[in-house]
């Protein structure tokens, strides 16, 4: 059997939930590897959130939020742009940075959701499974 | 006195001139601030034996002379004992102390106006624990028999009771795996010019050797701590000479290159590094004692790391360290002082070393050494 990674993806309330719930409406189809948790802003997503979702196996992390400016909350998206990138750049530290990615997607644009989880399986797929979840333990 | 002057000077007390070294001049200018009322209290290290000391807070001018003596084997930061106290204090500071401060102060938890520090020049300190061992083992010596220790032209020698003088070289020492802490080896802050005023015996030069201390200048609040020694009568300074400070500058260049070839040599690129991450953090038993040194952190009791404080969220790599990883990237100051109080001797510094090296080298933010605020908090709202 082939792999089929688990992804886990952050959507922001006002843009990429809907951007995510248009895409369904309008059957794009997507892969279904994605399990979606709705958060009120990209900016929620703390670097805690990524660390235990990759610890616990996950093997890619896809954070999506409002594009630059169209954030509800004015700059919380900024926040998450700031976060995320220094967050990858210790990643790499653990070789994880490739495992982890931030898209824009606006309420409008079901087309693009699909095509960014499209995007994102296939690098993943091509990347292999979460190390960690091969390491046994009580060896 | 000003900004920017080099000064050589000495205490003009005849006990604390023997007692202490390098003639004694940073005690009797902490005294003198205390006495003068240009500080409130002072953080001194109170001696127990040749290789351990308590750092207390006192307003007792006869405890701050009776503390004269320096000791290379107590390696504790001072900046976590006078945070959230609100004190107008001096105190003396190591590089790594002094970066520990302005980062507290850049955090509030610390009025850097207030806080009057004296930076010391630092060649390493060395843990209390592998310094004994060390004393059995390479020196043939008992440690209760060590009356004094001191560094001279790359030698540590100690003297025993008895009189004699036992001395090997550093390298050779640290070579077997004994001798300075790790993080002091790959450290690059000798001279702490984030300090009010800088001291140490580097650039002493002729009958002085010994019995004076070289002093510069970096700010304000420097110059008003010296010059109120000098005016209160218990310190006399003297223009440093030109080969005096060639001779600083020239060690200073030294021993930072050695930092730097250490540097190269403990952080050496590897392939499988989640293995060797997961190795390492195998045995922590989340006790926590890392956080409660780090003398960055100021997140307070109940943080976030902290909620991971179960084996549940450990069972395949520790979450605990993780997220401290992830949170000391760009505020770790590789003081090394979670390495020193690791009941199960992980060598966290160097772990949290390689999260920290590549994040600072990208943003180009050091730490402690001005005031610039961490790179997270340089969002610019409403652009």
């Amino acid at each position: 059997m082939s792999f089929e990674p688990n992804i886990l993806t952050f959507c922001c309330n006002w843009c990429s939930y809907a951007g995510a719930d248009l895409a369904g409406v309008s059957r794009f189809q997507y892969p279904a590897n994605i399990r979606i948790i709705r958060v009120m802003c990209s900016g929620r997503v703390e670097p805690a959130f990524i660390l235990e979702a990759l610890n616990d196996g996950a093997d890619g992390v896809l954070i999506t939020g409002c594009h630059i400016g169209d954030c509800h909350y004015i700059d919380g998206n900024k926040n998450a742009e700031i976060r995320i990138n220094n967050t990858k750049k210790a990643l790499a530290k653990l070789g994880f940075d490739k495992r982890l990615r931030l898209e824009w997607v606006s309420a409008s644009e079901g087309a693009r959701f699909a095509e960014v989880v499209k995007d994102f399986t296939e690098e993943i797929k091509k990347l292999g499974p979460n190390p960690v979840k091969e390491v046994k333990i009580n060896e | 006195m000003q900004k920017g002057e080099m000064y050589v000077g000495w205490s003009t007390k005849e006990d604390v001139r023997k007692r202490g070294g390098s003639g004694g001049l940073v005690t009797s200018m902490l005294a003198a601030a205390l006495e003068k009322k240009l500080v409130d209290a002072v953080v001194v290290l109170k001696k127990i034996n040749e290789f351990e000391a308590v750092p207390i807070i006192t307003s007792d001018v006869n405890e701050v002379l009776n503390s004269a003596g320096s000791l290379h084997s107590v390696p504790s930061n001072f900046a976590k004992l006078i945070a959230d106290r609100n004190l107008k204090v001096a105190l003396p500071a190591k590089g790594c102390d002094v970066r520990a401060i302005i980062e507290q102060g850049k955090r509030n938890a610390i009025n850097l106006d207030n806080t009057f520090i004296v930076g010391l020049n630092c060649g390493g300190s060395m843990h209390p624990v592998v310094t004994r061992e060390m004393l059995e083992v390479m020196y043939k010596i008992k440690p209760e028999d060590v009356h004094g220790e001191e560094i001279e032209k790359g030698k540590l020698i100690f003297e025993t009771k008895d009189g004699k003088e036992h001395a090997i070289t550093i390298d050779e020492l640290e070579e077997k795996g004994y001798g300075r802490r790790e993080s002091c080896r790959y450290c690059t802050i000798k001279v702490p010019n984030n300090s009010d005023i800088a001291c140490g015996n580097w650039g002493v030069t002729g009958d002085l050797v010994g019995k004076a201390t070289f002093v510069e200048i970096n700010s304000e609040k420097g110059a008003k701590l010296l010059q109120n020694a000098v005016d209160a009568g218990y310190v006399q300074v003297q223009k440093p000479d030109e080969k005096g400070i060639a001779i600083r500058a020239k060690i200073k260049g030294v021993m930072e290159d050695l930092g730097k070839k250490w540097k190269g040599k403990v952080f050496v690129p590897m392939d499988n590094r989640l293995e060797y991450f997961r190795k390492e953090l195998e045995h922590c038993i989340d006790c926590g004692a890392c956080k409660t040194v780090c003398p960055t952190c100021s997140c307070g009791d109940v943080s976030k790391c902290t909620e991971y404080h179960f084996r549940g969220d450990a069972y395949k790599m520790s979450m605990y360290h993780l997220v401290r990883f992830l949170h000391l990237a760009d505020a770790c100051i590789g003081c090394g002082q979670c390495s020193d109080v690791c009941p199960v001797d992980i060598p966290l510094t160097r772990l949290y070393r390689m999260f920290a090296n590549p994040v600072q080298e990208q943003l180009k933010y050091e730490p402690g050494m001005d005031l610039r605020k961490p790179p997270y908090f340089e969002v610019k709202l409403n652009e």
